[in-house]
C-alpha cells in the first residue's frame, strides 16, 4: 500500500508542477531568456490569491485563472520596458538582469507582506478522496487539475490561436518570422506576458496548499529549472511529462534514500540528465 | 610643519573628549538583526521586542548609574540572515561604533560564529534565541544565553508523556536538517530512549523543503504513537495538515516551535487542538518581576498597546535580553565591561521572562521551560504544576 | 598596460595603509575586498575570458571551505590545508568540467548553478564528516585580534594578487588566445585547430583553484562555517556583478569592479536598513541597461570635454 500512496502523493504533485515550469519554459524557449523572476512572480499570485481570499473571501482555485489576468500587464511591461533592450545581449546579460529584477520584487514583497509565512485556511476543509489505506486531498487534486487544464488552454493558445501560431514561428526562427511580417518585439513581450500570467496562476494555486512567503520564490524557480530540463526545453507537453517525473521522482526518492537526501537526488539528476542528454527526456533539440 | 602637527594633535585629541564625553551619555548596544532573508520572520520580531524594552526604559529617563540615569541607543544592521555578514557587523559595532555591549544575532548559528568576535574583543554578548548545546561549548567568557539548553524542553514533555499514557510505546520523529531543529531531534531521540521507548522513525527533512508527503507517507507506516517533528512555523503548518490528511495515527503531536505561535494556531485550525509544545515563554505564564516592567502581565499589556498582537516567546526573548542586561548594569553601578560581566555571572534577574540565572557556560540552567498544550484553541500550561493554567489532555483531532 | 599598473599600484596603497593605519573593521573591509577581487578576477577567466556564464563560483568556495575546514580539525597544518582545498577544488572543477562544459548558454549556466546545491546538500547529510546542519567549528589560530586580522589581509591579498597575476599571464598565453576564440565563436575555433574541450576545462580548473582556496581561508577566518553559508548562491552572483561593473574580460576590470561593488554594497547597505537589496537590484538593472561594458564607460576624459565646453573660454586652463 505504501508505494501506492506514494505514488499518489507523486502524482498530486505533478500538475501544479507542470504549470509551476510552463511559464518558465515559454520564455527560454522563445525568447531565449533564463527568467530569473519567475520564482517571485510566482508568489506574487500567491500573495493576490491570499489577499483576494482573506478580503473578498475568493476561493484560490476560482482565484487562479485571474491572477494570471492580473499579472498578464505587468509581465508584458517589463519585456517592453526593462528586457527588450538586452535581448540581443550575451546570455549572461539577461541572467543577470532578471536576477537584479528579483532581488528588488522580493525586497518589495518582504517590506510589503512582511516575511512571516501566510496560509490561506480554507473554511470548511475540502477533506479527502479515501480509496481503501490511500488518501488524496481534495485541494491538491483541484489544485493539479486545474494546474493541467492551464497548461492545457496555454497548449491551445500556442497551437490554434494566430498569436500562437506567431510565437511558434518566432521561437522557431525570429529572422524568418519578422521577414513574414509578424511583429517579433510585440510576439516577445505577449510571450514574456503569457510566461508571468502562468506564474501567476501557479502562484494562487500553490498558495492554496501551502504557506507563501517571499523567501519561498528561489524554490519554485529551482522546481521550474529541474522540471524544464527533465521534460525538454520550450515543448508544453515536456513540461507535463517533467512537472510529473519530478513528482513521482522526489516522492520514490525519499522514501528509497530518505528524505533528507530527495532534494540532492533531484538535483543529481538534472546534472546528469544535462550531461548525457541535453535535450530532456522528450528528446526535442534544445535551444542554445 | 610643527604647528600643523599640533593643531592636528589638539583636534584629535578634541575629539577624542567629545567623542568620551558622548559615550558617558549615552549607552550603546550592537544588534546585529536577520531584515531580510530567510530569518527575517524572527527578524522582525526580535526587533519589536528590543524596542519595546527601549522605550520604556527611556520613556523611564534611562538606565539608573547611581544617582543619574543613561539613555540607551541601540545600533541596527541587517545581517541578511548569513552568518559571514552576522561577524563582519559584529566587528563593525565593536570596532567601528563603539558600541559598549552585544546582542547576539538570531538562532544557534549565528551567535555561535559571532560569540567568537565578542570573545576576542572581551565585549559580553547576550544570546536572545541560541539554545544549542554546540553554541556554549567553546568555554567563553562573554556568551550569556537567555534560553535553557534544547534537553530542557524535551525532558519535560516525556515526563508528562510517559505519566500520562504509561502505555506508549512507539515514537516517531521528523527533524529539519537545520542546527536547532536537529539538535532539537536528538534530544528528543535521547529522552525517549532513556524512558524505555521505542524510536521506530527519526528522519530529517531538508532546509525548504516543498512538500511533506512522502516523509509523513513513511512515518505513517512506521505507525507511531507519538510524533514529534521539529523545525520552523512553515513546516510545521504543512505538516500538521498534511499528517491529518494523510491520517497518520498516533495519541500525541509534540510540534516545536510553531505551536506557540499565535500564526500556527491560526492556520492551521482545528487541528491545532490538543498539539503539545514548549517554550521558554509564553503570554499565559506570569512572574512578579524586578525588572522595568515589573511583572509578565504588565509586560503584555505593553507589548499589546504597543503592536496589537500578544507577544511570542521571540519577541519576548528581545525584551527579555534588554531587561538582563539593564539590571546587570544597574547593579554594577557602571557600564564598565569586566564589572557587568561580573553581575551577569553573579546572575538571580528575576525577569518577566522567567528567574534567569547563567550557568557554567554561560547557558541560563534557573529555569523550566513549561510544556504546554492547545485545548479549545488556546494555549494552556500543563507543566511545571507551579505555573500551570490546565491539565494534559489526552486525544487528538485527526 | 598603463592603466593596469595605475590600478595595481593604488590597490598595493591600499594594502599599506590598511596594514598600518587600519582598525579591525577595517582590515576586515580590506580582507573582504581581497576577497572579491580575488573571486571576481577567478569568475573572469571562464566568463569572461572563455565566456561561460559559471555560477559555479558557490561550489567551488564552498567545497574549498569545507575541505580545508575537516583537515585542519584533523590536524593537519595550516598552509597544507589551503593548498590541499584548491587542488581538491580543481580535480572536482575537471569532473564537473567534463559533465556540463560541452553545453552552451543557459544549460551550461543552470548546470553550473545546480553544482552548489549538489554539494551544499550532500555537506548537510554527511554529518559524520562535516557535521551536517549544525555547521563546522575550526581552530583559532594564535595571535590577538589584530595580529589575526592583519595575517588574513595580507594572506587574502597575496591570494588576489597571484589571481591577477595568473588572469594578466593567462592573456598572453596560448591558453588565453584559445579561451578568447571560443567566447567569439566555439565553432570557428575548432575548426582552426583549437582543443577547445581542453582549454575549457583549463579555463575551469584555474579558476576554480583561486576560488578554492579562497574558501579555505575564508573558513579559517570566520571560524565558523555552516553549508547554507559557504554554497549561498549569492557567492556565485556577486563575482559576475563586480566582473560586470568593472568590465568583462579584462584582466583590470574585475579588480575595479570588486572595489567599487563593495563600496556601493556598504554605501546601499549602511543607509537602508530594510530595503538595501531592492537597491542593490535596481542598481544591478540600471547597470546591465545603461553600462553594459562596466564602469570604464564612464570616461573621465568625455566628461573633462563635456566640461570644458560648458566653461567660459577664459576658465578654460
Amino acid at each position: 500500500m505504501l508505494w501506492l500512496q506514494v505514488l499518489v502523493n507523486g502524482l498530486a504533485l505533478g500538475g501544479l508542477y507542470a504549470c509551476i515550469a510552463a511559464g518558465f519554459s515559454l520564455v527560454w524557449g522563445v525568447l531565449n531568456i533564463i527568467n530569473i523572476l519567475h520564482g517571485s512572480l510566482i508568489v506574487l499570485g500567491g500573495y493576490l490569491a491570499f489577499f483576494a481570499h482573506l478580503q473578498l473571501g475568493i476561493s484560490p482555485f476560482l482565484f487562479a485563472p485571474i491572477a494570471g489576468m492580473l499579472l498578464f500587464l505587468p509581465g508584458f511591461a517589463i519585456q517592453r520596458v526593462i528586457i527588450s533592450p538586452v535581448m540581443a545581449r550575451p546570455v549572461l546579460m539577461t541572467l543577470v538582469l532578471t536576477f537584479g529584477l528579483t532581488l528588488f520584487l522580493d525586497n518589495l514583497m518582504l517590506v510589503a507582506f512582511t516575511a512571516d509565512y501566510r496560509k490561506i485556511n480554507l473554511q470548511p476543509p475540502l477533506g479527502v478522496l479515501e480509496f481503501g489505506d490511500v488518501v488524496l486531498p481534495l485541494d491538491r487534486l483541484y489544485a493539479t487539475g486545474i494546474g493541467l487544464v492551464s497548461v492545457g488552454a496555454l497548449w491551445l493558445v500556442l497551437r490554434s490561436t494566430q498569436l500562437g501560431r506567431a510565437i511558434v514561428a518566432v521561437r522557431m526562427d525570429r529572422d524568418a518570422a519578422s521577414l513574414m511580417g509578424i511583429n517579433v518585439r510585440l510576439t516577445h513581450a505577449i510571450a514574456f506576458g503569457l510566461g508571468t500570467a502562468m506564474a501567476g496562476v501557479a502562484g494562487a494555486l500553490l498558495a492554496a496548499i501551502f504557506p507563501i512567503s517571499s523567501l519561498s520564490s528561489s524554490g519554485y524557480l529551482g522546481k521550474a529549472f529541474v522540471i524544464c530540463v527533465l521534460g525538454g526545453l520550450g515543448s508544453v507537453p515536456g513540461v507535463v511529462l517533467g512537472g510529473f517525473a519530478l513528482g513521482v521522482i522526489e516522492s520514490y526518492g525519499a522514501l528509497a534514500v530518505g528524505p533528507e537526501n530527495a532534494l540532492t537526488m533531484s538535483f543529481l539528476l538534472l546534472i546528469a540528465l544535462l550531461a548525457l542528454r541535453p535535450t530532456g527526456l522528450l528528446g526535442r533539440k534544445g535551444f542554445t | 610643519m610643527k604647528a600643523v602637527r599640533a593643531v592636528a594633535l589638539t583636534l584629535v585629541l578634541a575629539l577624542a573628549t567629545l567623542s568620551q564625553t558622548n559615550a558617558q551619555e549615552t549607552l550603546r548596544i550592537g544588534a546585529p538583526l536577520p531584515i531580510t532573508g530567510a530569518l527575517a520572520p524572527e527578524g522582525s520580531k526580535l526587533k519589536q521586542g528590543y524596542e519595546l524594552w527601549l522605550d520604556t526604559v527611556n520613556q523611564a529617563g534611562g538606565v539608573k548609574l547611581g544617582d543619574k540615569r543613561l539613555k540607551v541607543e541601540l545600533v541596527y544592521y541587517d545581517y541578511q540572515s548569513t552568518t559571514p555578514k552576522a561577524v563582519q557587523l559584529a566587528e563593525k559595532l565593536i570596532s567601528g561604533d563603539k558600541v559598549d555591549f552585544l546582542f547576539s544575532p538570531f538562532g544557534s548559528g549565528a551567535a555561535k560564529a559571532v560569540s567568537a568576535i565578542a570573545e576576542k574583543y572581551g565585549v559580553p554578548m547576550l544570546a536572545s534565541s541560541a539554545s544549542s548545546n554546540e553554541v556554549f561549548d567553546q568555554g567563553y567568557k562573554n556568551l550569556f544565553g537567555l534560553y535553557t539548553d534544547n534537553s530542557s524542553l524535551s525532558e519535560p514533555i516525556a515526563d508528562v508523556v510517559k505519566e500520562k499514557l504509561p502505555a506508549l510505546k512507539r515514537v516517531a520523529i521528523l527533524g529539519r536538517n537545520d542546527l536547532y531543529p536537529l539538535s532539537l531531534g536528538n534530544e528528543f531521540e535521547k529522552s525517549a530512549k532513556k524512558r524505555g521507548l521505542d524510536v521506530v522513525y527519526y528522519e530529517k527533512y531538508p532546509i525548504g523543503t516543498l512538500d511533506h508527503s512522502s516523509a509523513l507517507t513513511q512515518l505513517r507506516a512506521a505507525n507511531p504513537d507519538w510524533v514529534i517533528v521539529t523545525g520552523y512555523i512553515n513546516d510545521l503548518i504543512l505538516i500538521r495538515k498534511q499528517a491529518a490528511e494523510l491520517k497518520v495515527g498516533g495519541q500525541i503531536y509534540t510540534l516545536i516551535n510553531g505551536p506557540a505561535y499565535q500564526e500556527w494556531i491560526d492556520a492551521v485550525g482545528p487541528l491545532a487542538e490538543g498539539v503539545t509544545t514548549a517554550s521558554w515563554f509564553h503570554p499565559v505564564l506570569d512572574y512578579k518581576s524586578e525588572d522595568i516592567f515589573g511583572s509578565t502581565r504588565k509586560f503584555v499589556s505593553l507589548f499589546k498597546a504597543k503592536y496589537g498582537s500578544e507577544p511570542d516567546f521571540t519577541q519576548a526573548s528581545g525584551a527579555a535580553v534588554g531587561v538582563i542586561l539593564q539590571l546587570a548594569i544597574e547593579r554594577a553601578g557602571s557600564k564598565d565591561r569586566s564589572a557587568v560581566r561580573e553581575q551577569l555571572v553573579r546572575g538571580k534577574f528575576n525577569t518577566f521572562f522567567a528567574p534567569v540565572s547563567f550557568g557554567p557556560t554561560g547557558m541560563a540552567n534557573s529555569y523550566l521551560p513549561p510544556v504546554f498544550q492547545i485545548q479549545e484553541g488556546k494555549v494552556q500550561v500543563v507543566y511545571p504544576p507551579e505555573v500551570a493554567t490546565g491539565s494534559f489532555r489526552t486525544g487528538l483531532t485527526h | 598596460m598603463l592603466r593596469g599598473g595605475l590600478i595595481g599600484a593604488a590597490a598595493v596603497t591600499v594594502f599599506g595603509i590598511l596594514l598600518l593605519f587600519g582598525d579591525n573593521y577595517a582590515l576586515r573591509l580590506g580582507t573582504t575586498v581581497a576577497m572579491y577581487v580575488t573571486l571576481a578576477t577567478a569568475w573572469n577567466i571562464i566568463g569572461g575570458f572563455a565566456g561561460y556564464p559559471s555560477f559555479a563560483t558557490a561550489a567551488f568556495f564552498g567545497l574549498g571551505a569545507y575541505t580545508s575546514g575537516i583537515a585542519l580539525s584533523n590536524g593537519i597544518p595550516l598552509s597544507v590545508a589551503w593548498a590541499g582545498a584548491g587542488l581538491i577544488v580543481a580535480l572536482f572543477a575537471v569532473m564537473l568540467g567534463l559533465c556540463i562544459l560541452h553545453l552552451r548558454g543557459h544549460y551550461f549556466a543552470i548546470g553550473s548553478l545546480v553544482a552548489a546545491d549538489v554539494l551544499r546538500e550532500i555537506t548537510n547529510v554527511w554529518v559524520s564528516v562535516t557535521g551536517g546542519g549544525i555547521g563546522l567549528n575550526l581552530p583559532l589560530p594564535g595571535g590577538d585580534a589584530e595580529t589575526q586580522a592583519k595575517l588574513f589581509l595580507c594572506v587574502m591579498s597575496g591570494l588576489a594578487g597571484a589571481a591577477c597575476c595568473a588572469a594578466w599571464t593567462l592573456t598572453r598565453s596560448r591558453l588565453g588566445v584559445a579561451l578568447r576564440c571560443i567566447a567569439q565563436n566555439e565553432d570557428a575555433a575548432q575548426v582552426i585547430g583549437i582543443d577547445t574541450g581542453r582549454s575549457k576545462i583549463a579555463a575551469l580548473a584555474l579558476s576554480s583553484l583561486f576560488v578554492g582556496i579562497a574558501g579555505a581561508i575564508y573558513a579559517s577566518w570566520t571560524i565558523y562555517i555552516d553549508p547554507s553559508d559557504v554554497y549561498d548562491v549569492s557567492l556565485s552572483v556577486k563575482p559576475i556583478i563586480m566582473t560586470l561593473l568593472g568590465g568583462v574580460g579584462t584582466v583590470t576590470g574585475p579588480i575595479v569592479g570588486a572595489f567599487a561593488f563593495l563600496g556601493l554594497e556598504e554605501l546601499i547597505w549602511r543607509n537602508s536598513l530594510e530595503f538595501h537589496s531592492g537597491f542593490l537590484g535596481l542598481l544591478v538593472v540600471a547597470l546591465v541597461l545603461f553600462l553594459p561594458a562596466g564602469l570604464g564607460q564612464l570616461r573621465v576624459g568625455s566628461i573633462w570635454t563635456r566640461i570644458r565646453t560648458v566653461l567660459p573660454p577664459e576658465a578654460r586652463p
